[in-house]
């Protein structure tokens, strides 16, 4: 069959869409079962667009308007313990008043699929992107990954139904989406059909797991010391086994659809012979990949890498990607106060991460675009050149602020 | 929700105690107190529900009493929910048993959705919550079962707990004898008068009159939609009798009138036990726990003229406090 | 280096009835320490933190390290721990615990001696004697003593202490059994102090009345009840899942599944004795029984499942016939057998056998908890309504 009939038989239409609209053509596709709404900008749209989907007939789901994010994440774990499929999602201070449900969904092993729009953190109420919403998971088990693209924010949810359902592994998945940036511009978007997404996607099963009367069990009994440590290894484990099925994952998707997701944790962008590198997560990749075009055509080695995959960390990895390079600046997207050096989230475990190398390439971070604040091309091609100097000059600041007033 | 018939759900009630089955689907096991009324909360409820019945219990005495772990004393399926969660996690176990009985995922039958909270999950923090969920349309049971503490805490006052009553966080001391100044919170008919569609809510008493609150269970289920029974609790630990007092102190409570029974079913009101024409005087039920021995005659007055009030000046007498003198003038 | 500190600390676990003697634990605990501290020694106490949230009548604990060593050293040694590890003194405040404890789930039922190390003492307030208590106690491979402090249990509510000399008289007994954990003038100088010159008497008392006996490997009993083994991580279900309770019911004794691994039954120091032949079928007994452990028979009677019973006392409170269903001392039981059982293969000797074990004492409770028992005498007992 000719690639381009492949591409007829898999998807539906290519569609101007914003990121929440992407992904909510995925939770169609991925035939959930039930959805619990509550508003907070930026994740919002995602929810407008399901319940116009549903209200149309395109869509066959029970869809909840609840009364609060506590409710909304509790509504969807008691939702999939009894077997269904179920999708929510939040923004900033909204994710985090659904943080105690968030947290046994995890406990729970329950592979709720959600949506975070990322926001700052109120106070003052801010509605631009920062990472610091969604990382408030990178401890609890969640699975979590960043999609740079509409496109990828559709992918990336049906890949997060497979890999967060697949029996070894049952923890649920968060999938990021930057303020703005992603969840409100539009991009145009391969729309899978339902039978594709079908093929990809086996349903959802929970097993012997299931709260129905004919599969009676308790779930979750109160433990004392005799019994905590054991589950925690068990969640443990099934953490680590998740990134295999993750392999696996994108595997089958490129299969099915034909698409090219080479390495699934993180993206590499002209970084064969590059010295300096920049890291960062999601729509950072914008006026990164920009710069590295730019700077490239000075005659600069220079190349980019953006992390998908924050949990689990891509350790062996990332670790051997990045000890080919010498200079690697992290762009942080969060805050991380009173850290080690003061650095954002992803500067410091990318840090630990190449701690074991013999030798480590020199890594500098960069606070950039807290609260929304654009990071130009200017602002990336600077950070690059202060990476490339980092190579060069080990007094150089280990951790800058980008694009702050001062 | 289409409306039952009166007729239909009387069919199913218990006529008496021989009706009752003999069958436990919450058995024994648990690490509940010597006479716990709330244990037979569990075991009356899911006894009214039948096997086919789906349950969550929010964060409380019936969690971390009632489960010790790699054991449980449930014969039906049980989750932990947590404290606020008791309206929510009804809404999603109902909501995902609809979704997939509509798409063929799973057999289309009537499985009883039930979700206990205590006065804590139930009556202060889960309030937004079981609002939330008494807005839907889906069939669910919410029952609070009221010990007016955070019982499983050892014993921290509520927004349920009785005016004056000792707790560990409201002691009776040399300078303040009573620390509990916050009055019982009247949830059941605050939900009732919130939520117009809510078809059936109840407050109810494990042991009194008896099989009450196992007929209000049939007919809560039966009557279907959301729907919620407050439950008053007798707690030997906390409020501090003998364990083997405990069905005697819930029946004091209500022939006192501190603790109006009724039911609104369908909009209308019966008085399971009518206080407006018989209180015992509530020192009766007060003198016999612990919790109050540092009352005095001021204290007791109060309780009993704030009970006076509740049955002789209420509009709706034990269920809403709006009083007749107070009516809108034309 | 520290290992070898640990024969000069001195360990003392009180075990005591959940709410009901918690207030009085903690006081022993607290005073064994105070005392311990008038001496120039150092000490600290705890409660099995496990236990919590107590449950009124679960067997529960209350421990504490005395010791000469320093404070930082007793610490190094005794700190953080959820349990004591081994006791020099074992007091048990409520005598129907030698049965057995098992405080919560997959913890089994434990011998009472458990902790107790060679040459140690376990110290039961009890007014029976050694041998008696001794027919449900576990064999040990070493010697160790038994001591008997004359006595009730006491027995309270939360919000009140009550005040019968339990705790002093219990400090009297530990300073008779080893002077080396607290030394009598002490204990004395310290509750003449506290709580009163008056009270010094009840100390010196508990102290010359003590009974202490020996006990070798050959006396006590094998120990009946399985110690459940903890599984590995990998040997339980994920998902915190654990399965139900299986769903069985006929007529009958045992005829409801309950849960196996966790049963409720040293939580009594009471046990319903029911005179079948009393009964009138009214069902409540069975219907108002939070712990689910009547089960109907085919005949219409409830039998009782003893090793379920947690002892509360509503079903002879209910019961709406005299005698029919009393409250007895849990010690003069030596098994948990179905009594309806026993009734129908013979009911005179049933009969005969309930009334004897009633005996013609009836323990009242008061209503509020923290005023205790009462003790009425039946002179006449209701003759048995089966014939011969």
């Amino acid at each position: 069959m000719a690639k381009e009939a492949v591409l007829e038989s898999v998807y539906e239409k290519e569609e101007l869409l914003t990121g929440c609209q992407a992904v909510s053509h995925a939770v169609r596709l991925a035939d959930v079962d039930v959805i619990a709404a509550y508003p907070i900008r930026p994740y919002t749209e995602v929810m407008d667009y399901i319940s116009k989907l549903i209200a149309d007939g395109k869509f066959d789901a029970e869809y909840i308007v609840a009364d609060s994010e506590h409710s909304q994440f509790e509504i969807v774990k008691h939702a999939a313990s009894v077997g269904a499929r179920a999708f929510a999602g939040s923004s900033g201070t909204g994710w985090m008043y659904g943080f105690e449900a968030i947290v046994v969904t995890a406990t729970d092993r329950l592979p709720v699929v959600a949506m975070v729009g990322n926001r700052a953190l109120d106070d003052p109420g801010a509605f631009g992107v920062e990472h610091n919403d969604a990382l408030s998971v990178r401890d609890l088990g969640w699975l979590l990954v960043w999609a740079a693209t509409a496109q990828e924010a559709l992918d990336t949810t049906l890949i997060a139904y497979r890999v967060a359902e697949d029996p070894k592994v049952a923890m649920p998945c968060a999938v990021a989406l930057d303020g703005a940036f992603l969840t409100h511009s539009q991009h145009m978007v391969k729309v899978p059909t339902v039978q594709a997404a079908k093929r990809f996607l086996p349903p959802y099963n929970l097993g012997s797991r299931r709260l129905h009367p004919d599969n009676p069990i308790s779930i979750a009994p109160q433990v004392n010391e005799d019994w905590l440590m054991e589950i925690r290894r068990q969640n443990f484990e099934a953490t680590k086994r998740a990134k295999g099925i993750i392999y696996q994952a994108y595997k089958e998707f490129n299969e099915v659809f034909k698409t090219n997701y080479e390495q699934p944790f993180f993206e590499e962008y002209m970084t064969e012979d590059a010295e300096a590198v920049l890291l960062g997560l999601g729509t950072i990749s914008m006026p990164a990949k920009s710069a590295v075009r730019r700077l490239r055509e000075k005659g600069k080695k220079v190349g980019f890498v953006r992390l998908r995959w924050f949990r689990p960390f891509p350790t062996e990895e990332l670790r051997s990607c990045l000890s080919r390079f010498k200079g690697i600046g992290v762009v942080d997207r969060d805050l991380s106060y009173g850290s080690p050096d003061l650095g954002g989230v992803v500067f410091n475990e990318v840090r630990s991460c190449l701690y074991p190398l013999e030798e480590h390439p020199r890594v500098v971070n960069f606070i950039a675009g807290l609260g929304g604040r654009e990071i130009s091309i200017d602002d990336a091609v600077m950070m690059y050149e202060q990476s490339l100097r980092a190579t060069k000059e080990p007094s150089d600041a280990r951790v800058t602020w980008v694009g702050v007033r001062e | 929700m289409s409306f039952i018939p009166e007729e239909q759900i009387k069919k199913k009630l218990f006529k008496g105690v021989h009706d009752v089955p003999g069958e436990e689907l919450y058995t024994s096991g648990h690490r509940t107190c010597q006479g716990c009324e709330s244990a037979l909360v569990m075991r009356q409820f899911v006894k009214a529900a039948g096997p086919r019945t789906v349950a969550t219990g929010s964060t409380g005495c019936m969690y971390v009493a009632n489960t010790s772990y790699m054991t449980t004393p449930w014969v039906v399926p049980w989750m932990h929910t947590q404290l606020g969660a008791g309206g929510s996690s009804a809404v999603g176990m109902a909501a995902g048993l609809r979704a997939m009985m509509r798409k063929g995922k799973i057999t289309n039958e009537k499985i009883n959705v039930i979700s206990f909270c205590g006065d804590i999950g139930g009556g202060d923090m889960g309030l937004s919550g079981i609002s939330g969920a008494l807005q839907t349309d889906y069939d669910l049971l919410i029952i609070l079962y009221d010990n007016e503490s955070a019982a499983n805490t050892d014993i921290q006052a509520t927004g349920l707990t009785t005016w004056g009553a000792q707790t560990t966080f409201t002691p009776t001391g040399t300078k303040h004898r009573v620390m509990q100044k916050r009055w019982k919170k009247n949830v059941a008919a605050m939900l009732a008068v919130g939520h117009p569609t809510v078809k059936y809510v109840a407050t109810a008493c494990a042991t009194f009159p008896p099989l009450d609150f196992m007929n209000k269970v049939t007919k809560a289920l039966e009557t279907g939609g959301p729907t919620f029974i407050h439950s008053l609790d007798p707690c030997p630990k906390g409020w501090d009798y003998h364990p083997r007092y405990s069905h005697e102190v819930g029946e004091l409570a209500i022939k006192s009138g501190i603790f109006p029974l009724y039911e609104i079913a369908n909009g209308v009101v019966t008085y399971n036990y009518d206080a407006r024409k018989n209180r015992i005087p509530v020192k009766e039920y007060l003198l016999n726990q612990g919790r109050f021995a540092h009352f005095t005659n001021a204290e007791t007055d109060f309780v009993q003229s704030m009970v006076d009030e509740m049955w002789e000046e209420w509009e709706l007498p034990g269920i809403l406090p709006v009083k007749s003198s107070l009516k809108v003038s034309t | 280096m520290v290992a070898s500190l640990e024969p000069l600390i001195k360990g003392i676990e009180v075990n005591y009835r959940g709410i009901f003697q918690k207030n009085l634990a903690k006081r022993i605990g607290g005073d064994i320490v105070y005392v311990a501290h008038l001496g120039g020694k150092t000490g600290f106490s705890n409660g099995r933190y496990s236990d919590a949230p107590e449950r009124n009548g679960i067997p529960c604990k209350y421990f504490a390290y005395v010791s000469s060593v320093s404070e930082e050293e007793l610490e190094a040694i005794c700190g953080a721990k959820m349990d004591i590890s081994q006791a020099d003194v074992s007091v048990v405040l409520d005598d129907a615990m030698v049965k057995g404890v098992e405080p919560w789930g997959w913890h089994g039922i434990r011998p009472i001696n458990e902790k107790v190390r060679e040459g140690g003492t376990l110290l039961v307030v009890s007014k029976k004697k050694p041998e008696e208590l001794l027919k449900f106690v576990a064999r040990q491979p070493f010697n160790y003593n038994i001591a008997i402090l004359p006595g009730d249990s006491s027995f309270a509510g939360l919000w009140v202490y009550k005040d019968d000399l339990t705790d002093v008289r219990v400090l009297g007994a530990i300073a008779a059994i080893d002077p080396d954990i607290i030394h009598i003038q002490q204990v004395e100088e310290y509750v003449a102090k506290k709580y009163g010159a008056n009270r010094v008497q009840a100390v010196r008392d508990a102290y010359n009345s003590l009974i202490i006996k020996e006990v070798t490997p050959q006396e006590g009993i094998d120990w009946p009840h399985q110690i459940p083994e903890l599984p590995k991580w990998h040997e339980f279900k994920e998902g915190i899942a654990v399965p139900a309770v299986e769903r069985r019911f006929s007529l009958g004794p045992r005829g409801q599944s309950r849960n196996l691994h966790f049963k409720r039954g040293t939580t009594k120091s009471l046990r319903p004795v029911v005179r079948f032949d009393l009964c009138v079928k009214c069902t409540l007994c069975w219907i108002e029984c939070p712990d689910e452990c009547f089960d109907p028979t085919p005949d219409g009677l409830y039998d009782v499942h003893y090793e379920y019973c947690t002892g509360c006392g509503k079903c002879a409170e209910v019961c709406p016939v005299k005698e029919c269903i009393i409250m007895v001392d849990e010690l003069r039981f030596d098994n948990d057998a179905s009594p309806w059982k026993a009734y129908k293969e013979n009911p005179v000797s049933y009969i005969k056998w309930a009334e004897e074990k009633k005996g013609q004492e009836r323990i009242i409770h008061q209503v509020v908890t923290g005023r205790g028992l009462e003790v009425k005498t039946v002179e006449n007992p209701i003759p048995p309504k089966v014939k011969e």
